[in-house]
């Protein structure tokens, strides 16, 4: 029998569960009646029960997001998913943001988005309608069962966000009480004062925008796909992929978006030290985007020349495809130890698998069915022709996509095969060589095949203008590549500057030609230049960046890790203010400012000239998390220039303290002494001075006192400060210990100055001999307050992102002129 | 022959390549044992031997860390990282490094830990209930 637990609220759970079968069941009714109204062409009733499916779909899926944010707003802990996902400390933002931080409400923005989509597609694709529908709410109603979390045959299907803590963990277990006292047990929710919080590394601005971006680009992915299944599937073969580009090139604009919007991330606020680490998480963002530039380029192949028919829709069909791989690897636990960020397995494995291959085995049967009836060109491309070297674009981008999906999956391979492999030992070089080698290629096409015409090209012209600009692009590079030293790399590396160069030069050209007149050409123009900008700025920055707290100083604690040739040695201690020279910065840890949760420490960076005038000075505030439950957490902060990064990270630190900030932290005045050494007394007058480790202080005068912060001091008593005036480091600080005597007993009150790790006491009067005694407690050396940091300068870096955001520009021209195109339909 | 399939055969060609650097550039998972056998760089996976405490003092050298861990064989080595104590690292239940032996030391040139506890924490915490506990 079940027992009555207090406080919950039962209802929005059963509400919300509801909504995770209805958004299966009308999906599924949905993507029914699209079938039939596309195989019964004549009969609209289909088709109006298509829609209403859909339409109660899209319905539940903003009900379900209703009830979760309602749950998760009001700290309704007796949910698991807010429970572990949020606190009350939050901050709105982070609250929101906590929503999409699981599993579960990363597969409802998906879900959410893709019904936005759905929406958009039965508003304008007219005589498309159902077939796409047919296929886009299929995938619908697949993601849904994502979310249902029933148990069929003692299997539970998905997920739901909806479980009760007291169903996803054993309350008893873990809290002994409620096992030893039953009666307690009902009203447990009493006990649970707060969520599990968010992981201080995600709390940042980035996980507010970042996931809903990158989920809008996949769920767009959804309809090339579904414009390719359709024309197969209604021997449409030549006309689905005109509507289908500007879907295409929206979601290569907003999924390349999210990518490199999750580069930033990387590189601001986490310490990866960069801003792409080849992780199998980040890949599998890349892979289908891969796939789908080169698709989109094979399509207007397709559309300019009726060349390449079969590529086009083979590359769009796997791109989506390689969307649920992708959601396979990250969500299924399998990349296990080979990744950091991977979810762990919620139970899904096989669910997911089955998403994939329900895809797959729907492409592959439909390709085969069609095969003899496809439009295969018969005529080889001319060799000078741009939709030749388009396709070899395209096929280069799919073979830099197959490398990463083949090392991306080595645990994928050791399950499949029973094999060990393990992915290489340095991936980052791995990754970076065979992957500059397919860039090299693909930045020479982005440049010259701006030159050829579709059809055929005027060779003797088209060779020179090539080979002119090359030229061109050779020496510009090679300036470049001397200026910022570049050439101290790979030569592969060199080749790709050559490439980026030459495709910004080339495709520079067609944009000056666009503004005179052909406007038209203008997005490509600037998507290109964009891409070229791009690896520009990745190159120089991520190949040229110097580590610049490089530290070979330190015991060297045995023979062996002296000869061991050790990675640079990029982590220095600073004591606190004590400045230390890094490259041409001398750079000081001056202190700490704590804004509960977080922890700052100040790190002074001064540039100072030849006369050791300061030219330059800016401080960054590197923060750090010391989480009860996660423990120490710190993410960067970086300066910019136009030309050049720095980065500081915090690594280690002795100044901050677990849970600091919290009440339990504040300590005892007793215990207190004990982090100082042994205290020594000085009997002084005003005017004398007192020497300690690290500077001296004088003492400027004593002073009867009226009061003491909040205690009044009455006629009946006697309250003397001690100014004192502390210079330490070149820096000045005050204070006034205070020595008390009420009703005969005598008091004294102690002053301490944290930043001298000093704490002063005003411990006797001495009225015989005109002295007063100050009591000195020091603490010790060990005590004393440092971090560990790292600093590395990553120049040019801005070129990546100025260039994203001119990519995005250009394929946003571009989807304006294909929707123009669109028109007469 | 037709271009198109002489550029198949050089598509062919580089796929084919690639496997085989992935597949020559691709570490194995071994022992301690194997890695005394071999100088190339590997994987070890294993777990932290609690009873020795690591070892990490940033005033001495920030950059030496170094710590005992028993690998899946049960056999233990000392490991030496060249860079800061990772945070939470005493409550990791299982760690993967990449790196080659040095004589008696591994030395790691990265470690990845595994904290289940870190994102899903099913630890609840329960504020204690100690009232009503009357003492005379």
């Amino acid at each position: 029998m079940d027992t009555a637990f207090k406080g919950e609220h039962l209802l929005l759970g059963h509400l919300g569960q509801f909504f995770t079968i209805l958004a299966f069941g009308s999906a599924l009714l949905s993507a029914i009646s699209y079938y039939f109204a596309t195989t019964n062409k004549f009969d609209n009733s289909w088709k109006r029960l298509g829609r209403i499916g859909y339409y109660i779909n899209t319905a539940s899926v903003v009900g379900i997001g209703v009830c979760l944010y309602y749950i998760i707003l009001n700290h309704l802990f007796e949910y698991y998913y807010a429970w572990e996902h949020s606190s009350r400390a939050l901050p709105i933002h982070f609250i929101i943001s906590s929503f999409w931080d699981g599993q579960e409400g990363s597969f409802w923005l998906w879900t959410f988005w893709q019904a936005v989509l759905g929406n958009v597609l039965i508003w304008r694709a007219k005589s498309w309608e159902t077939s796409v529908m047919a296929v886009v709410a299929l995938s619908q109603a697949i993601l849904a069962t994502m979310l249902i979390g029933v148990d069929i045959f003692g299997q539970r299907i998905g997920t739901s966000p909806f479980i009760l803590l007291r169903d996803a963990v054993d309350l008893k277990e873990s809290a002994p009480i409620f096992a030893a006292r039953p009666e307690l047990y009902h009203n447990y929710l009493s006990y649970i004062k707060d969520g599990n919080g968010m992981n201080p590394l995600l709390q940042n601005y980035w996980m507010v925008i970042h996931p809903p971006t990158l989920f809008l680009g996949f769920a767009s992915m959804v309809v090339p796909f579904a414009y390719a299944i359709a024309g197969l599937w209604q021997k449409r073969y030549t006309e689905w992929i005109k509507p289908a580009i500007p879907y295409s090139l929206f979601a290569m604009m907003v999924l390349g978006t999210g990518i490199i919007m999750g580069a930033f991330w990387a590189y601001e606020s986490l310490s990866f030290g960069g801003f792409w680490a080849w992780d199998p998480v980040e890949n599998a963002s890349i892979i289908p985007w891969l796939i789908l530039v080169g698709a989109v380029h094979v399509m207007i192949v397709y559309k300019n020349t009726g060349h390449s028919y079969f590529t086009a829709t083979a590359l769009v069909l796997t791109s989506f495809v390689l969307v649920l791989y992708a959601s396979f690897l990250t969500r299924s636990g399998i990349l296990g130890d080979t990744s950091v960020h991977a979810f762990t397995d919620a139970g899904m494995f096989w669910h997911l698998v089955a998403d994939v291959v329900i895809f797959l085995t729907l492409a592959v049967v439909l390709l085969i069915i069609r095969w003899k009836e496809l439009p295969h060109t018969k005529k080889d491309e001319e060799t000078y022709s741009r939709e030749f070297w388009m396709f070899v674009g395209a096929v280069f981008l799919s073979l830099s996509c197959f490398h990463l999906v083949v090392v991306s999956s080595i645990p994928v391979w050791n399950a499949m095969f029973g094999t060990h492999m393990a992915p290489p030992t340095d991936p980052v070089k791995h990754y970076n060589i065979v992957q500059a080698s397919f860039a090299v290629v693909v930045t020479l096409l982005t440049g010259f095949t701006q030159f050829l015409k579709y059809k055929k090209t005027a060779i003797t012209k088209f060779l020179a203008t090539t080979i002119v600009y090359l030229a061109l692009a050779a020496l510009i590079a090679g300036v470049i590549v001397y200026v910022t030293g570049v050439y101290k790399l790979q030569f592969v590396f060199i080749l790709i500057m050559v490439g980026a160069v030459y495709s910004i030069l080339s495709n520079g050209k067609v944009l000056i030609d666009a503004l005179k007149g052909k406007f038209k050409l203008a997005g490509s123009a600037v998507a290109h230049i964009g891409f070229g900008l791009i690896m520009v700025g990745a190159l120089i920055s991520a190949g040229t960046s110097k580590v610049i707290s490089e530290n070979n100083t330190g015991e060297q604690f045995s023979d062996d890790f002296v000869k061991a040739k050790n990675n640079p040695k990029e982590n220095i201690i600073l004591y606190k203010n004590e400045p230390v020279k890094m490259g041409k910065y001398l750079v000081t840890y001056v202190g700490d400012s704590i804004a509960p949760p977080n922890h700052y420490f100040k790190v002074d960076y001064k540039v100072m000239d030849s006369a050791g005038k300061v030219t330059q000075e800016f401080m960054l505030r590197p923060n750090a998390q010391a989480n009860l439950k996660m423990g120490l957490i710190s993410s960067p902060d970086t300066r910019h220039y136009l030309f050049s990064d720095l980065y500081t990270h915090v690594t280690y630190s002795n100044a901050i303290t677990i849970g600091e900030g919290t009440p339990e932290a504040a300590h005892d005045e007793a215990e207190d002494d004990k982090n100082y050494d042994a205290p020594v007394a000085y009997e002084v007058t005003p005017g004398d001075t007192i020497r300690f480790r690290d500077g001296y202080m004088v003492l400027d005068s004593i002073g009867k006192m009226d009061h003491i912060q909040d205690i009044t001091v009455t006629d009946k008593d006697l309250a003397i400060g001690a100014k004192l005036r502390i210079v330490s480091h070149n820096k000045t600080y005050h204070a006034e210990p205070v020595y008390m005597i009420r009703s005969n007993n005598a008091f004294d009150f102690s002053r301490k100055v944290d930043d001298a790790g000093l704490k002063l006491r005003f411990t006797k009067v001495l009225p015989q001999k005109h002295k007063i005694e100050i009591t000195l407690y020091q603490q010790p050396e060990s005590a004393r307050k440092w971090i560990v940091m790292r600093a590395i300068q990553f120049p040019d870096i801005n070129f990546l992102w100025s260039g994203t955001i001119i990519m995005v520009i250009g394929i946003l021209l571009s989807i304006f002129r294909r929707n123009k195109e669109l028109k007469p339909e | 022959m037709k271009k198109s399939s002489i550029f198949g055969l050089v598509v062919i060609a580089i796929a084919i390549a690639v496997i085989i650097s992935v597949y020559s550039n691709s570490s194995t998972y071994g022992s301690f044992k194997d890695a005394q056998s071999t100088e190339s760089e590997l994987h070890v996976v294993g777990h932290l031997d609690k009873q020795k405490k690591p070892f990490y003092d940033a005033t001495k050298n920030a950059n030496y860390f170094s710590f005992y861990m028993k690998d899946n064989k049960g056999e233990e080595c000392k490991v030496i990282f060249t860079g800061t104590e990772p945070q939470d690292f005493e409550r990791s239940e299982q760690i993967v490094l990449t790196g080659a032996m040095k004589g008696h030391e591994f030395h790691a040139s990265s470690i990845l830990m595994k904290c289940p506890s870190k994102y899903t924490n099913n630890k609840v915490e329960i504020t204690e209930f100690k009232a009503k506990q009357a003492s005379i």
